[in-house]
């Protein structure tokens, strides 16, 4: 039986596994392949094989633009993720308190965020909301007489103006998790822990987190990687094309879409992402052994 | 025979998902059995539907009888469409309807035919000198001018107090005593951190953000003096985004506004009583006119189609150049036509918007064309919203947008 089953598995995977291949690995392998040669402007058709060149010229481009941005996508990261595991997780014991009237509408509007479209969301925050003449923000600062703001123009007031916009549209992920997580609980324990004398904080650290844990790992890891990788959100709001604020903010993807990916050198931009990309498979494989860890 | 079922469909799933990627044999039999019967020029563009009509109109009525058809079609991303097409016969265009400023990118890549592989010099001798150069890129000549588009200073007849000044301490004056920030009444607004709105001043004042021999020129003494003196004007220009600057003229909050022919249309639904006046009529301190960058929509060939088409395509270009298009584009799309002829047409002549365009390329320069230009305008832009929005001094930071334009330029090759 298990002998006649033996490639069925691998038949039912194969277009899945051909699509792969065809979106993933082929584009992976292709930019490898680019990074290897001088294509560029000056070398459409006839570029050749040049080496480890590349790849020399894209560690050079760390310098201390890359390690300030490589800092403040640090920063970015864990201050994002912490902000939304804890407000995500409050939100969702909110939503999950027994009796709560139109719990259902909450969710939903709580959901709204994440349904719109990035852009759609970035363009509209930094119009509606940080804008000097027509920002929300601005509206409320003016009518109590005090000056206007530029929310995008200075590096620091500009990264606590994308790190909001990060949690409002990235929210709604972690709350539907832990929500999901959380109603997965079994009130035994609750119950149990009540009769033992048991507070609040001490059934939320003792059980709901313990229990939940396993769900929202998966959660909180695709998550980091969202918020690491974070391009749209920076980009739209203080560096777009004839739209700079002045705030000189970057993380690692745009200090390497700046300095790597406008010029039209191919070559140079491939090796430049097969560094990012080794770059992320690292910290990847660093968070994933963390995770197990903690679960042994 | 359910697992064959679903093997089947997995097959099916994976070949589609195949053939979807392919090309399609039956569009290729169709384009050349078309082609056999009358010859047709394809023409990729990215602007607006309804010019690229009236040119496709003017041109196939006057090549009827020659078995001539010229179909416009839009790309959009047309850069990068034509670095994928560029030098594709199968699938590319034969020519491209385009703002002149990738020209050199294209030739650089080796995908354009120069002009007079098709034309004569003295068909295109009627057009403005300022567009020509627009097309020329290491002294050839690769594109043939059908319009160009520049800045002018538009201004709400109902809210501007007196006569429009003339020169720009003036204007300067006027905008000090007729805004209120803090309330968002403007006199003027301009998109002060972008380096088009910023041209005038930069190439008044003897400055240049790259020159022909591709050197970056942010930190060049006149360059630096341009950007000072914009500062004190960004002062009071509200924060220079491209919307807020719209809809503060839209909304009747500022007197004025520099902005293009594409704020128009805007600005008649707005139903805003307004007037134009060239930049060129504003003299900077220095004597000299305010002289805005122009993009000039012009038309190039791909070299594989001079090959096949060579015929076609001179006729087609020859059309193009007809004063009479000129005529048509700027009485039914507002375009100002590069050929000079098309303005002594009297309905052309009176037209408030395409005469004041056309007196502006007097001073007008053309954008310039070298690849260099698409890594130009990250530096330029940060320098300037370094300046107007950081508060950031203007030496210390051309220099060291000076630095990374260099980077930009030498990570090219």
């Amino acid at each position: 039986m298990k002998k006649k089953n033996g490639t069925l598995p691998w038949r039912f995977s194969l277009p899945s596994m051909v699509l792969i291949t065809m979106i993933i690995i082929f584009p992976i392998a292709f930019t490898l392949y680019i990074s290897f040669t001088n294509m560029n402007l000056y070398h459409w058709d006839d570029y050749r094989f040049i080496g480890m060149n590349n790849y020399i010229r894209a560690l050079t481009k760390i310098d201390s633009g890359f390690l300030s941005a490589i800092v403040t996508t640090i920063i970015w990261t864990v201050l994002n993720m912490v902000l939304q595991i804890v407000i995500s997780f409050f939100i969702a014991l909110g939503l999950n308190i027994k009796g709560l009237k139109l719990g259902r509408l909450y969710k939903t509007l709580l959901m709204f965020p994440w349904a719109m479209p990035a852009y759609i969301s970035i363009l509209l925050w930094r119009v509606g909301m940080y804008n000097t003449e027509y920002g929300l923000l601005n509206k409320f600062i003016t009518a109590i007489g005090l000056p206007k703001v530029e929310f995008l123009s200075e590096n620091i007031p500009a990264f606590f103006s994308c790190m909001v916009l990060n949690l409002w549209m990235a929210l709604p992920f972690l709350i539907m998790m832990m929500d999901g997580a959380l109603q997965s609980v079994d009130h035994s324990y609750y119950e149990s822990a009540k009769l033992d004398g048991a507070g609040w904080w001490a059934r939320n650290i003792y059980i709901t987190i313990p229990c939940i844990w396993p769900i929202i790992a998966p959660a909180i890891i695709m998550t980091t990687f969202t918020t690491f990788k974070q391009f749209d959100i920076i980009y739209l709001l203080t560096m777009q094309k004839g739209s700079l604020t002045g705030a000189t903010l970057n993380t690692v993807i745009t200090y390497a879409y700046q300095n790597a990916f406008v010029s039209n050198n191919y070559g140079l931009s491939s090796a430049v992402s097969i560094v990012i990309f080794g770059f992320i498979i690292f910290f990847s494989l660093f968070i994933n052994r963390g995770i197990k860890g903690e679960n042994i | 025979m359910k697992k064959k079922i679903a093997l089947l469909l997995c097959i099916t799933m994976t070949a589609m998902g195949i053939i979807g990627c392919g090309n399609s044999e039956e569009s290729l039999a169709t384009k050349g059995g078309s082609a056999s019967k009358q010859s047709v020029v394809t023409i990729w563009h990215d602007g607006d539907d309804s010019i690229m009509q009236v040119i496709e109109n003017g041109v196939n009525e006057a090549l009827e009888s020659d078995g001539i058809l010229v179909k416009f079609e839009k790309k959009s991303g047309l850069t990068d469409q034509m670095k994928l097409y560029g030098n594709d016969e199968a699938n590319g265009p034969d020519m491209y309807l385009y703002a002149h400023d990738s020209l050199g990118t294209f030739v650089e890549m080796g995908i354009l035919a120069p002009l007079t592989d098709v034309i004569e010099e003295s068909d295109y001798s009627d057009m403005l000198p300022m567009t020509i150069q627009a097309g020329n890129y290491k002294n050839t000549q690769y594109l043939l001018p059908v319009y160009f588009e520049t800045l002018l200073f538009l201004y709400n007849k109902d809210l501007w107090e007196g006569e429009v000044p003339s020169t720009t301490e003036e204007l300067f004056s006027y905008m000090e005593s007729h805004t209120d920030t803090a309330s968002g009444q403007y006199a003027l607004v301009n998109q002060h951190s972008t380096a088009y709105n910023v041209a005038p001043f930069i190439n008044g004042f003897g400055g240049y953000i790259i020159n022909e021999q591709s050197v970056p020129g942010l930190n060049d003494e006149k360059t630096l003096e341009a950007i000072e003196y914009n500062k004190k004007f960004a002062a009071l220009e509200a924060d220079g985004d491209y919307n807020t600057v719209n809809t503060l003229f839209n909304e009747g909050k500022a007197a004025a506004i520099i902005g293009g022919p594409w704020l128009i249309a805007g600005i008649k639904e707005a139903k805003i009583n307004y007037g134009i006046k060239s930049l060129s009529d504003f003299t900077l301190p220095n004597q000299n006119a305010l002289s805005p960058y122009s993009g000039v929509q012009a038309i190039g060939i791909m070299k594989y189609a001079v090959e096949n088409k060579k015929e076609a395509l001179g006729k087609v270009l020859k059309e193009i150049a007809n004063p009479q298009i000129g005529i048509e584009l700027a009485l039914n799309s507002g375009c100002a036509p590069a050929n000079q002829i098309s303005y002594d047409y009297t309905e052309v002549a009176k037209d408030e918007m395409i005469v004041a365009m056309r007196r502006t390329a007097d001073t007008a320069k053309p954008m310039p064309n070298v690849p260099e230009m698409s890594v130009m305008w990250g530096p330029i832009e940060s320098l300037l919203a370094a300046v107007n929005k950081s508060g950031q001094d203007t030496k210390e930071a051309a220099s060291e947008y000076q630095k990374q334009a260099e980077t930009a330029i030498q990570d090219m090759k």
